[in-house]
């Protein structure tokens, strides 16, 4: 029995077909491991050899790669979440109680999301405090800091304009004081200091513009529904692109070797 | 200035003037021209149902407002915290409005006694209707801190 | 303490204490093996600098923590619903009406500070300091390992912004703001009636008796001579720590400009938790009142 499983494996691996698609064999060689780097977009992401610290747990926490599988995660469940959800006033919150009750596995998507968004804020802020106590934004990776900054931020918005989606109490009264800050902003705010006096009114500043009315309403809705499914994480993928690439082209994860600086 | 150099300047900018033009563009969209929100005037029933010295809560779900009666008069306050925009409660026992959101407090009259909010709660215009209602036009708002309370249709003077 | 039980266990409140245990664990853990790399020669990290390939090594540990991650989040959902409250209501407010939880330190700031400060100036400094980290720490050592010797500085205000900040107003702010944001204590129950007097006072009046208003409702201009000076003072001791210091390595190396970006920084960062303290022992509400604006 198990011969003819591994003579069906064996011409399977010799088709045209297989051998396009991997290109190498799977023999544990010095020459196969580089290949499986090597040969794979994904797994490009990483170098073909790494500092050996890389790979202590106790040294990264894993917090960065935990973020972007979070982020992953996000998208699927999210676009999944999409096929049940409209942006619509009348419909949100009807769609969100349909979800809860009457669609297969919707209960376990929807509370996916909502963890994984709440766990990703954790990450991504202690993944930002490991960086800094192990000094890994210094020379030269001070820019792929800056841009971890813009990735936190980006995180925070993420999750505050997903907040506002199932359309109850909880989303539009967090939206409503979140945004009323927007009111405070010098300026282009209202309310601002300076901003009366440059002719901001209720329905013209900063926070009119971001809300599409002059309260939290269903064209926020809309708004932050877009904000939250294209815009946002469009930028974010932009980023992460850069964020990973440039701790690529230093070295991998956990960067420089540190053996070649002096202790 | 040489004419290579001129070009040069010339199509550098006109690349970013294109460009602003299209960021400008692209806020502009944003804000809407139309808005589908409750008209701002509103008519509030006739002074004689309204019990002296009472705040009247009628008017708070459908258009945040406020309408107290007073011995000599009404005067409409905006039930929007002057902090952050929540709605803040009034609280007939304790005799003051208080927010939820972050604790400001504030005498029937409107003027904030305690917690973070920087000032009062606004007034809005309110006027008698040519059928003897009152109207209550919540785009005109009357200040505190801008001596605006003591302006003709900041309160009603109504025996 | 029933009542604590009942928070903590609020489906969008356990990620905070999820947070808290972890931070605290992680604090304790990142500080023992700086402290342990500062006792040796060569740091832990130098030691494992050894290359090793990827495949299988690195790819075996991110594809084992990324199973452990989905298992725990698989079993989260299916254990826990996310909440789903009334439909949106824009007339009732509930009470307390909260941000979501990782803006609470910012919310909580808003009892402090008006709202262009709290929720504006506050959070941009932020960013813009975060961002500034890597151009104003000019530390060369604590490159890519753990320390504490090398950097005190730099770890202690980090750890102190992020920690006692951060991460404590959000704790403030779910586990002790109850209705009307008044402080409630653990086994406290949330009255929703409860009043607490919070008649403010200005800072000017309280030390020195000095009303921020005339009788005119008209700004007194000594109150804002005075609140002018207290703040003026507060940034000035950046400059004169700068002039005190001016001949010593660190700062000469740091240079003038990132010296009062450092100084500009640290001081407002020092001063929120100053404000705070004002504000809940003596009920003061503003230091300087201008007509323009309030701190």
């Amino acid at each position: 029995m198990l011969g003819i499983v591994e003579q069906l494996r064996d011409k399977m691996q010799r088709t045209e077909v297989y051998k396009s698609i991997f290109r190498h064999s799977y023999q544990d060689t010095q020459r196969n491991r580089a290949l499986q780097i090597l040969d794979n977009v994904f797994l490009h992401l990483h170098p073909v050899r790494i500092s050996r610290h890389a790979t202590n747990i106790g040294f990264t926490w894993g917090m960065g790669g935990i973020t972007f599988l979070l982020f992953i995660i996000l998208t699927v469940t999210g676009v999944i979440l999409m096929f049940y959800y409209r942006p619509a006033a009348e419909y949100a919150y009807d769609d969100m109680k349909y979800l809860m009750n009457d669609v297969a596995f919707g209960p376990l998507m929807r509370n996916m999301h909502r963890w994984a968004a709440h766990a990703m804020v954790i990450t991504v802020m202690l993944h930002m405090f490991r960086v800094f106590l192990t000094g890994s934004y210094k020379a030269p990776r001070q820019f792929n800091w800056v841009i971890g900054v813009f990735l936190l931020t980006l995180t925070l918005f993420l999750s505050f304009t997903g907040y506002l989606l199932p359309w109850d109490q909880l989303a539009i009264w967090a939206v409503t004081v979140g945004t009323n800050m927007a009111r405070a902003t010098p300026f282009l705010g209202s309310e601002g200091p300076f901003g009366p006096e440059l002719g901001m009114r209720i329905d013209n500043d900063v926070r009119f513009v971001l809300l599409g009315g002059t309260q939290v309403g269903p064209p926020t809705l809309l708004r932050f529904y877009v904000l939250h499914c294209i815009f946002l994480p469009l930028i974010a993928a932009v980023l992460m692109t850069v964020h990973f690439w440039r701790i690529r082209k230093d070295g991998g994860i956990s960067g420089p070797d540190v053996s070649t600086k002096k202790f | 200035m040489s004419r290579k150099n001129f070009l040069n300047v010339a199509g550098w900018f006109a690349f970013f003037s294109f460009l602003a033009t299209a960021v400008v563009g692209a806020i502009r969209l944003m804000v809407p021209r139309v808005l589908y929100e409750a008209p701002s005037a509103f008519k509030a029933g006739y002074p004689e149902d309204y019990i002296v010295g009472k705040v009247n809560e009628n008017y708070k779900d459908e258009y945040r407002v406020w309408i107290v009666r007073e011995i000599d008069g009404f005067y409409a306050l905006a039930a929007i915290c002057t902090h952050l925009g929540c709605t803040p409660r009034w609280l007939s026992l304790e005799k003051m409005f208080k927010c939820p959101c972050h604790g400001s407090g504030y005498h029937k009259d409107g003027v904030n006694f305690e917690g973070p909010t920087p000032r009062p709660l606004e007034r809005l215009k309110i006027t008698l209707a040519d059928d003897g209602q009152l109207l209550v036009d919540r785009n005109i708002k009357f200040l505190y801190e801008k001596q605006e309370w003591s302006k003709p249709d900041a309160y009603l003077n109504y025996g | 303490m029933e009542h604590l039980l009942k928070i903590m266990t609020k489906p969008d409140n356990i990620p905070i204490v999820l947070m808290l245990g972890l931070t605290i664990f992680y604090t304790w853990f990142a500080a023992r093996k700086g402290l342990k790399n500062d006792r040796q020669e060569v740091s832990e990290e130098a030691k494992q600098a050894d290359k090793v390939q990827v495949w299988p090594y690195l790819v075996k540990v991110e594809f084992l923590g990324a199973l452990l991650v989905m298992a725990i989040l698989t079993f989260w959902s299916f254990g826990i619903d996310a909440p789903l409250e009334q439909s949106a209501n824009p007339t009732l407010t509930p009470n307390p009406s909260k941000a979501p939880w990782y803006f609470l330190g910012l919310q909580e700031m808003l009892v402090y500070f008006d709202p262009w400060i709290a929720g504006v100036l506050v959070p941009s400094l932020i960013v813009f300091g975060l961002c500034a980290i890597p151009y104003i720490d000019i530390n060369p050592k604590g490159n890519g390992y753990y320390t504490f010797k090398e950097r005190k500085f730099a770890i202690l205000t980090f750890e102190f912004g992020f920690l006692l900040l951060w991460v404590s107003l959000i704790v403030l702010g779910t586990f002790f703001r109850g209705p009307g944001w008044n402080i409630f204590m653990p086994w406290e129950y949330w009255d929703t009636h409860r009043v607490v007097a919070l008649v403010n006072v200005d800072f000017s009046q309280f030390f020195f008796g000095v009303p921020t208003r005339l009788v005119d409702d008209t700004l007194n201009p000594m109150a804002m001579l005075i609140g002018s000076f207290i703040v003026l003072g507060w940034y000035s001791l950046g400059v004169a720590y700068y002039i005190w210091k001016r001949g010593t390595p660190v700062i000469r190396k740091l240079g003038s400009l990132r010296y009062s970006i450092v100084a500009f920084l640290f001081l407002t960062m020092m001063a929120l938790p100053i404000k705070v303290i004002l504000r809940i022992a003596l009920n003061i509400k503003y230091i300087l009142v201008t007509p323009w604006f309030n701190i």
